[in-house]
């Protein structure tokens, strides 16, 4: 088990450099489908629906048809939502048989749902400058509650989440490998068809 | 299987107090009282650190408050750029993990000490990128360093795990 945590350690500065060539060659297709979902998700609870998020020079652009069109039109970084992506593939890479069949489904299940928290990011960025960034029509079409809701998740998914879910995601997925790599993991006993020892190794 | 089995696995009872330190260290971090009183002094550490090290390379830095300023160029460390975060999730992970008291005191301590050394050597090269590459400052800043920064938090924690928190193997 040690060997692999070498290995692991050791793979990880090539498999992050690996990661980040991925990302920046997936970054359009990964910013569209992050806006994308974000949208559909805030025009969902949305009436009428008037939000759309447009996403140029890797900025998603909040734009609302109800706005006049000499508004500003704020935007966010989807740098700052999706880079996150790097730290999950890298970690990802760096495990035991990156490629077989078992490990890639994990890293799709694993990629989903670190896409919809990118996704929950843009949207509370989006639904906190609704109702805190714009004046008088925020005071007037948002509560109190609302405000705090906002915040509180933007605040959650932003810097805590941007910077936890990758980990979190990777471990979760990859549960089994990881302690066994770290040693505190205990067998299941796998079904034999011998006869059941009396004697056992752990109490 | 009910709730005292569940604690009873240590990779359970791993998941369920790492997410609860980490929900927990997240949440108070938030509050006001604790961001005026701790982490915006802390940052302003870091930034007096930096500013020592930039003066050490011969730079005229001057540091006020959080923004670490020479007449080349200017840097305001703001709240995700302490290294704090980072900090918080590899304390979750060190204090989740079953092992010694005394081996979770080497982890916090020698880990905290590291990452911030980390992230001065990220505040300092940071600042030469703005300086010499501005281009590439954003770029650097956010994809870059952040992904280092974590990346390196979390090997800090399996490089712990490995070196003092294993179970002795029996012969």
């Amino acid at each position: 088990m040690k060997n692999a945590t070498q290995v692991f350690l050791r793979r990880l500065p090539v498999t992050m450099i690996a990661a980040v060539v991925i990302w920046l060659l997936l970054r359009p297709a990964i910013d569209t489908a992050v806006a994308g979902l974000a949208q559909t998700l805030i025009r969902s609870f949305e009436y009428p629906r008037v939000t759309r998020l447009v996403v140029e020079d890797h900025q998603a652009q909040m734009r609302r048809t109800d706005l006049r069109t000499d508004s500003k039109v704020p935007s966010v970084s989807m740098t700052e939502v999706t880079f996150n992506t790097i730290v999950l593939l890298a970690l990802y890479l760096a495990l035991p048989h990156p490629f077989s069949r078992r490990q890639l489904e994990r890293l799709f299940m694993g990629w989903c749902v670190l896409y919809l928290s990118q996704s929950i990011n843009l949207l509370f960025h989006v639904k906190t400058l609704y109702a805190m960034g714009l004046g008088e029509w925020s005071q007037h079409h948002y509560s109190d509650l609302a405000r705090n809701v906002f915040g509180f998740g933007r605040y959650f998914t932003d810097l805590p989440g941007r910077f936890s879910f990758p980990f979190l995601i990777w471990l979760g997925f990859n549960w089994e490998v990881v302690m066994k790599m770290l040693g505190i993991h205990e067998e299941t006993p796998k079904k034999s068809k011998t006869k059941k020892k009396t004697t056992s190794g752990r109490g | 299987m009910n709730l005292r089995e569940l604690w009873q696995k240590p990779e359970a009872r791993f998941l369920i107090l790492f997410l609860t330190i980490l929900g927990v260290s997240f949440t108070v971090v938030a509050l006001r009282q604790v961001n005026d009183a701790f982490v915006t002094p802390y940052t302003a550490v870091i930034a007096r650190m930096s500013g020592f090290v930039l003066r050490i390379f011969g730079e005229e830095a001057v540091v006020t408050g959080c923004v670490v300023s020479s007449p080349r160029f200017a840097v305001t460390i703001y709240n995700g750029c302490n290294g704090l975060i980072t900090s918080l999730i590899f304390i979750s992970g060190v204090l989740a993990f079953p092992a010694k008291i005394s081996a979770k005191l080497i982890g916090v301590i020698g880990g905290l000490l590291t990452i911030q050394l980390i992230n001065l050597v990220r505040i300092v090269s940071l600042f030469y990128i703005g300086v010499f590459l501005p281009q590439h400052f954003n770029d650097a800043h956010i994809f870059v360093w952040q992904s280092l920064v974590i990346i390196a938090g979390i090997s800090l924690w399996i490089v712990w795990a490995h070196k003092f928190a294993l179970p002795q193997e029996s012969s």
